[in-house]
């Protein structure tokens, strides 16, 4: 072959580079950001230490919680996997093991869908680096170790194996060494399903498919009756679940849970142990080949995104058309040429509130996430109707509108968190900023109130009892005041700590502390406004006063609006005095 | 005959019915400063994801270094430094602690990538950003850092995708310096830049793609003579002053047609209504 470059050697004759170098970088590199993203922040201003005070508040509140996510399905798994064994039910073993699997892919996959994802680094651009297939595989692999699905599968796995050990010494080794073998199944199960879904979500169409099918299968969750009645109660039957689940012992024996179990429970014979043990371990062959499939087109150069976009894009021209912007002060008092003329439409509002609606119109419109996100809690309210809601009118109806009030009212505490760099132009433009909040606080209104008025209109289809006029008129002011509540706290929040955030994409950007008490903000400002309820419903039964809500709710709704309209009064101000804040977080790319 | 550094054959890619890139035949020698231009959208970063291995082509084959990238992509990607279009850099990492990564991944031992980080930043005038994560540098400083990035390993064959833009003079300075450094020490550099007068300075050879084809590629001086026109030429553009022309004026005169060889661009006064 000719000499390529001036002594220098052909590729193919470069030392190979050890993989331990390689794989040790890339573990070095996940630890400084981690470091870097937990300890190395910029200093605080004052605004932000509060942000930071708020965080921490927050961490105290969920840490419990959170604990007892882990705690829970961890004991448990050791304390289920003892008692079977000790008690002689092998046959539940099996059903044990299903259960960390499910919950372990279940957990991993809803971490997929939901658009918080923690993540600062993409693994799939080590492909630019000079890695072996085998090396990225590795790496792919294990990258992503440290997620709470794989922690707590793992942990139960090995809770399970001890508890196996505790009830029968004479199995401990083999459940330890199956276990492993069953963890490292769903590890491969888990990237197995992460890399297509990977793949299957860069399509918009599939994203939105995904989306319905998530709702779909969490309203479905409400549907279960896991209570189980004493059997010595007349009449009562096992739920279904469960009744279910006792029958599927025999097709679970030709899974993994099933092969897994039964490897343990004839460890002392070897053939039979054998062969379910070969059984596990080609199952998580067949998943470790499947993602492999997956990961080395990836590794090739796979372009992950709407494939046919750019074509059509062009054939049919922006989808958004530019808004008619307001003219600078300049101009603003000479007479509009007759082809400046507004259309009908603007004719409500201002030019700027209606160019700005219409924008977040056209955004509404081929976003269908959201669509989902506005039918899915009406599948809620017919849920309501089936307990014990339904029989008491006064709670029920402001139930129902509370709950599905709660996912429309809070994208009013992030309002220019899906803006990103566009923010700029209404910082830019001659324009008032208090019309571009009001543009942005009617589209997120007009979405609550959708919203409001769709339960409504489903609880007096569902009623089984008459609604009063007096509770129809306390919570047409009561929804007043949380609306007003919660938009006023929302717009302050949405100059003071914006979140960006790209629609439909999987993969976000980590909020900032002060960011991330918005929601506990949120919470506590919904919460708080909606639990009134509750009371002020009790006073008036107490008293048998039906119309008192309507006077308790009537002067807090005045005083809601009030604050509202003083927030729009020094709106110019506020945004003034927070453009960096925006800029900052919004325009960084 | 030499083996070219950078070889393309009908090289192809699709993004569904959309052709991005089509039938691009590329020869790039060793130790050429190669100039590869084109309007918005023409296919520049889409071929350079190619020849790096970021994105597979739909069709064609590409040799580096006399080798088939597809089948050494590894050993290839050894001897090669990219700075992709969105730099790619870890946001939440020190300059520092960036690039002592890339020399790991890149093979070379502990002592001599601390060393060569040293230099680099120093070099780029990073030095003094110690604390600072590269997601708080500006742009022009992030392109500093993915361009000391791109070098550390000491690479035959320079992938630079819009290298210069949103760097200060002083730094570009350097930075050209130091390309034309590599140039004579044998390497190839692959540049992509929308500064038609940068290009025009630091390359030897241009090539010129146009809605996914190859119109024209070439010494600088065959360009300037009225050759190595792949595709229909438009109307000639007379150079200001009788001199030669411009990298410019031959740039605008290959692309400023539309697919029958039609003047495409036309003044903008003509076409915005409250400007006439």
């Amino acid at each position: 072959m000719a000499k390529v470059n001036p002594g220098g050697a052909g590729p193919h004759l470069a030392p190979p580079i050890p993989a331990s170098t390689q794989l040790l970088a890339v573990a070095w590199l996940r630890w400084r950001i981690f470091v870097n993203s937990t300890f190395r922040r910029r200093p605080a201003t004052a605004r932000q230490a509060v942000g930071i005070a708020f965080a921490i508040v927050l961490r105290l509140i969920l840490w419990p919680f959170l604990a007892a996510m882990v705690i829970g399905p961890v004991a448990g798994s050791g304390f289920w996997a003892w008692f079977v064994v000790a008690h002689h039910h092998p046959q539940r073993l099996q059903t044990l093991l299903a259960g960390i699997t499910i919950g372990w892919q279940f957990v991993a996959i809803n971490g997929l869908s939901v658009a918080a994802t923690v993540s600062n680094f993409d693994p799939a651009s080590l492909i630019r680096y000079p890695l072996r297939f085998g090396r990225y595989f590795v790496l792919r692999t294990l990258i992503g170790f440290m997620t709470p699905s794989t922690i707590v599968g793992c942990l139960s796995s090995l809770a399970a194996a001890i508890g196996i050990g505790v009830a029968k010494p004479s199995l401990a080794f083999s459940a330890l060494a199956v276990l492993t073998v069953y963890a490292l199944m769903n590890l491969f199960l888990t990237r197995m399903i992460g890399a297509w879904m990977e793949r299957w979500l860069a399509n918009r169409r599939f994203r939105e498919v995904f989306n319905v099918l998530i709702a779909l299968f969490a309203a479905s969750l409400q549907l279960l009756n896991f209570q189980r009645y004493a059997p010595r109660v007349p009449g009562a039957q096992h739920s279904w679940l469960l009744n279910y689940l006792q029958s599927s012992n025999a097709s679970l024996r030709w899974l993994p849970p099933g092969y897994a179990a039964n490897a343990i429970l004839h460890a002392s014979h070897a053939f039979p142990s054998l062969i379910p043990f070969c059984g596990l371990a080609a199952s998580a062959l067949l998943f470790a080949a499947v993602f492999a499939v997956r990961l080395r087109k990836q590794f090739l150069g796979e372009h992950l995104s709407e494939s046919a976009t750019p074509r059509r894009a062009a054939k049919r021209g922006p989808r958004v058309k530019m808004a008619p912007q307001e003219p600078p002060q300049a101009i603003i008092d000479q007479p509009a040429p007759a082809s400046a003329q507004l259309p009908k439409a603007h004719a409500v509002f201002p030019p700027v509130v209606a160019a700005c609606l219409r924008k977040e119109w056209l955004i509404f419109r081929g976003n269908s996430a959201q669509f989902v996100g506005l039918v899915t809690p009406l599948i809620f309210v017919v849920i309501l109707n089936r307990g014990q809601f339904a029989t008491h009118p006064a709670l029920f109806l402001p139930a129902a509108i509370a709950y599905v009030m709660l996912g429309a009212l809070a994208g009013l505490y992030n309002a220019f968190g899906a803006e990103g760099l566009g923010v700029q132009l209404y910082l830019l433009a001659p324009i008032r900023m208090r019309d571009v909040i009001v543009a942005k606080n009617i589209s997120g209104l007009t979405l609550a109130v959708t919203e409001a008025a769709l339960a409504w209109t489903l609880v007096l289809f569902l009623k089984r009892a008459p609604i009063p006029l007096a509770t129809q008129v306390s919570t047409s002011l009561w929804i007043v005041v949380v609306i007003m509540v919660n938009v006023t706290l929302g717009t302050v929040r949405s100059i003071q700590a914006p979140h960006r955030f790209v629609p439909g994409q999987a993969r976000q950007r980590r909020g900032t502390p002060t960011n991330r008490t918005s929601g506990l903000l949120f919470l506590l400002a919904f919460v708080g406004s909606a639990a009134l309820q509750v009371p002020v419903i009790w006073l008036c039964r107490y008293l048998h006063q039906p119309w008192l809500a309507a006077w308790i709710f009537g002067p807090l709704a005045a005083a809601a609006i009030a604050a509202y309209g003083l927030l729009l009064l020094n709106a110019e101000k506020l945004v003034l005095s927070h453009r960096d804040v925006l800029a900052e977080e919004l325009c960084k790319v | 005959m030499t083996t070219p550094a950078i070889e393309t054959v009908a090289l192809t890619r699709r993004f569904g019915d959309f052709t991005a890139v089509q039938n691009v035949d590329l020869r790039v020698a060793a130790g050429q400063f190669f100039g590869f231009l084109g309007p918005n959208g023409a296919g520049k970063s889409t071929t350079i994801k190619m020849l790096t291995g970021l994105l597979a082509p739909t069709s064609g084959n590409i040799r580096i270094l006399g080798e088939d990238f597809a089948a050494h992509s590894a050993e290839i990607k050894r001897q090669i430094g990219v700075v992709p279009e969105g730099m790619a850099l870890f946001g939440r990492l020190t300059a520092n602690e960036y690039l002592r990564f890339v020399g790991r991944m890149y093979g070379l031992d502990r002592a001599t990538t601390l060393k060569r980080t040293q230099e680099l930043l120093e070099f780029m005038q990073l030095a003094g950003e110690d604390k600072k994560l590269v997601a708080d540098f500006s742009h022009g400083m992030q392109k500093k850092l993915a361009l000391a990035a791109a070098v550390i390993h000491g690479p035959k064959v320079l992938f630079l995708d819009e290298p210069f833009e949103g760097v200060d003079a002083v730094a570009s300075g350097t930075l050209k310096a130091m390309l034309q450094r590599m140039i004579a020490r044998g390497a190839t550099v692959f540049l992509t830049s929308h500064v038609l007068e940068i290009v025009e300075r630091l390359c030897t050879h241009v090539a010129i793609i146009h809605r996914g084809q190859l119109v024209a590629q070439g010494s600088l001086d065959e360009l300037r003579a009225g050759g190595g026109r792949l595709g229909p030429a438009g109307p000639e553009v007379a150079p200001a002053g009788g001199g030669p022309r411009t990298l410019e004026q031959i740039f605008l005169q290959i692309v400023g047609t539309d697919r029958e060889g039609n003047p495409a661009a036309t003044a903008p006064e003509q076409e915005l209504s409250w400007l006439r």
